[in-house]
């Protein structure tokens, strides 16, 4: 019945292993600059502020796959030669990501109460130490959950990547459609690996909220 | 120790602090009540700069508290801070609350904040709960680990900010007692508290605040037998029983 | 920094160029506003299906949603337009790919079902933040139920899911850029179309970009005069 996958499976996993990656960079580079565009969302320096916040405006506003071409065309100008797709879908992904984690994390930040970082300065800790070790882990723990459901928004886009032509699952899956015709089965098993996946990672999001209830 | 010379505050439009004056000397404990709003809190903040004040000074050990060149983070290691709700920081046990700022701060090992951190424990009465989460503590409990956390960098002074308001009623006592010790000790303490029975024991001065003055100053029975002005009157009537 | 590259602002408005991205604009626009309505149809439907006292029917509604939900977009898209001809059977197969713009038809029924999904979402959610607190409340005060739906609750439950349904009639048009991989020939595959052409997809995508921008303020100006209409005729009172 699936036989056009099983013949094709080796490819199509090559694919899948792509969309991982992606994915993986992505959340690594999207968390990590998120923090900081959470951190510049709330911050009371106008210089940060800002400009922070026209970047976030400006990415939420715009599809994704704009940001995927922009970023295409754009790489080759400033690096001088043309751009292999994963490096430059990477990017986009990082800067896109980054002001939806970015806005997840601020709602984080802002849930700590004063009091608390005011009991962290009062013991003689720096701006920096306070974010680094009580601002920064209260908000991941408060926002795993939608930190979670990001992530796999995030896994889910990856998908759009297609348009720049790097080989992740469902660009490997429209070629071997187009050898093999056998559409219902192909997209139908694409459809079925992203359903799988992320329920479970639904599932686990669910729990970590069940876990947040007692005491945080 | 601590000397406040006609500082003001102001959020805005409106007037926080006016014309505080106060001289508190080293070992000393001072007692400050009022009702609420009265920026008692406020005060407090002004004196390690977490909050800043735009008339006036502070000096803490002859440090000017409001000169731009003063490093802040430095002069808050002198002065230890306990607060109403507690502020443990929830991801920690209460170990890691006490040592987290003399490692990082005072760049201590691991082995001697450890150390310093259990001796604190087993002084406010917990040292079976280094490990626990302040989740599974008691309100009592988590204010003694704070008390603890504070006292972990050595201050010279201790301020405490309401530190039972938050406590149900049989946990009162343990707070109370730890801190009767430490102000019986010799420790400069600035407490916020409508906890007359603490001061009463071990209060050298008790200042009355109203709407961001200092009303009446006092020692001891005097300041509940004989109060002078008309509000610290009617402000004892209605928290003494 | 010296780029060797000229830029070119003039593809987006020279003919044909500029032709091209008006009419990739038009598409953008129908494609959102159709499917929105569709969307709004819908996911009206299936989320008070997932608030309804019979269990099958919230299960088929919890179906919908977790399906649509959890595929991306652009497979559900493929699999509509490539595999959905299939299903009819071989004859009408050849049928339906015979329609001519058949890819714009996919795109808006597409784009309707998976929105209609998330709005579903917004629509129970919304619900279920009033049941508790104002249906007891307004009970009590001696209301009928019907009385208490007309007054208290549905009024109540638009106020709250205007906002999120803001944010996702602006994403139904950055999701409408999807379609592009189907051959729909809307605003971001023109501008992909133009640098095919001039080699100046830089202005070109820049020039994309500032027209979803201003589509979203567009979108965000239309819902703050409607939620500020729907305030003063208001029948709860609130701020």
């Amino acid at each position: 019945m699936f036989d056009a996958v099983w013949r094709n499976l080796p490819y199509l996993l090559g694919g899948y292993w792509v969309t991982v990656k992606l994915t993986f960079f992505a959340l690594i580079g999207g968390i990590a600059l998120g923090v900081l565009v959470g951190l510049g969302r709330i911050s009371k320096k106008k210089w940060i502020y800002y400009p922070v916040t026209f970047y976030v405006n400006l990415i939420r506003n715009i599809p994704l796959i704009l940001v995927i071409f922009w970023f295409y065309f754009v790489m080759p100008i400033i690096v001088g030669r043309p751009m292999d797709p994963f490096p430059s879908a990477v990017i986009s992904f990082i800067v896109f990501e980054a002001t939806y984690f970015g806005e997840i994390l601020r709602a984080g930040f802002q849930s700590v109460s004063r009091d608390l970082i005011q009991a962290g300065y009062s013991t003689g800790l720096t701006y920096w130490q306070t974010t680094r070790y009580l601002l920064v882990p209260i908000a991941f723990r408060r926002m795993l959950p939608s930190m979670i459901t990001q992530s796999i928004v995030t896994y889910q886009d990856t998908s759009l990547a297609f348009v720049i032509g790097l080989p992740e699952l469902v660009r490997r899956t429209a070629i071997v459609d187009g050898l093999e015709v056998r559409s219902i089965q192909l997209f139908g098993f694409v459809a079925v690996v992203f359903f799988i996946t992320c329920y479970l990672g639904s599932i686990v999001s669910r729990r970590f909220e069940v876990q947040r209830e007692r005491g945080f | 120790m601590i000397e406040i010379r006609d500082m003001s505050k102001w959020y805005g439009d409106f007037q926080v602090l006016s014309r505080i004056n106060e001289v508190i000397h080293r070992g000393q404990t001072v007692v400050v009540c009022g009702p609420s709003g009265s920026g008692k809190s406020t005060l407090l903040r002004c004196i390690n700069g977490l909050e800043p004040f735009q008339e006036g000074e502070v000096l803490v050990d002859g440090v000017s508290v409001s000169d731009p060149s003063t490093n802040l983070y430095k002069l808050r290691q002198k002065i230890g801070m306990v607060f109403q709700r507690f502020e443990l920081y929830p991801h920690m046990t209460a170990l890691q609350n006490i040592t987290l700022a003399p490692l990082k701060v005072k760049k201590k090992t691991r082995e001697e904040a450890g150390k310093k951190a259990m001796e604190l424990l087993a002084r406010v009465g917990i040292p079976d709960k280094a490990d626990s989460f302040p989740a599974n503590l008691s309100g009592g409990q988590q204010q003694r680990v704070a008390i603890a956390r504070a006292l972990a960098m050595e201050p010279e002074v201790m301020m405490f900010d309401e530190p039972t308001s938050a406590l149900d009623p049989e946990m009162i006592k343990e707070v109370l007692d730890v801190m009767i010790d430490l102000a019986k000790g010799g420790m400069t303490m600035v407490v916020v508290s409508h906890e007359m029975g603490f001061a009463r024991e071990v209060a050298d001065e008790i200042i009355f605040m109203d709407e961001g003055k200092i009303i009446e100053r006092g020692t001891g029975e005097e300041f509940f037998k004989n109060p002078k002005s008309e509000r610290t009157k009617d402000f004892l009537s209605k928290i003494l029983i | 920094m010296r780029l060797a590259y000229n830029f070119d602002w003039g593809v987006l408005w020279r003919a044909p160029y500029g032709v091209w991205l008006l009419q990739g604009i038009w598409l953008t626009i129908q494609l959102g506003l159709i499917a929105w309505i569709i969307a709004l149809v819908l996911g009206v439907t299936i989320g008070t299906m997932r608030i309804s006292p019979w269990p099958w029917v919230r299960r088929i509604g919890t179906a919908y949603v977790e399906v649509f939900r959890n595929i991306p977009f652009l497979v559900q898209l493929f699999f509509w337009y490539f595999a959905g001809p299939m299903i009819f059977g071989q004859a009408m197969m050849f049928k339906i790919n015979a329609i001519s713009g058949l890819n714009y038809y996919v795109a808006i029924i597409g784009l309707g079902l998976y929105t209609a999904s998330r709005v579903a979402e917004h629509v129970r959610a919304g619900f279920a933040s009033i049941a508790r607190d104002q249906f007891q409340a307004a009970l009590s005060t001696g209301l009928t139920e019907i009385q208490m739906y007309r007054f208290v609750i549905i009024p109540y439950a638009l106020r709250i899911i205007i906002p999120p349904l803001t944010t996702e009639f602006l994403t139904i048009f950055k999701n409408s850029s999807v379609a592009m991989t189907i051959g729909v020939a809307e605003t971001t595959f023109m501008s992909y179309k133009i640098d095919s052409e001039t080699f100046h997809g830089l202005e070109a995508t820049t020039g994309a970009m500032a027209v979803y921008l201003a589509i979203g303020l567009g979108v965000v100006k239309l819902m703050g005069m409607i939620e500020s209409r729907f305030r003063i005729a208001g029948l709860v009172g609130r701020k």
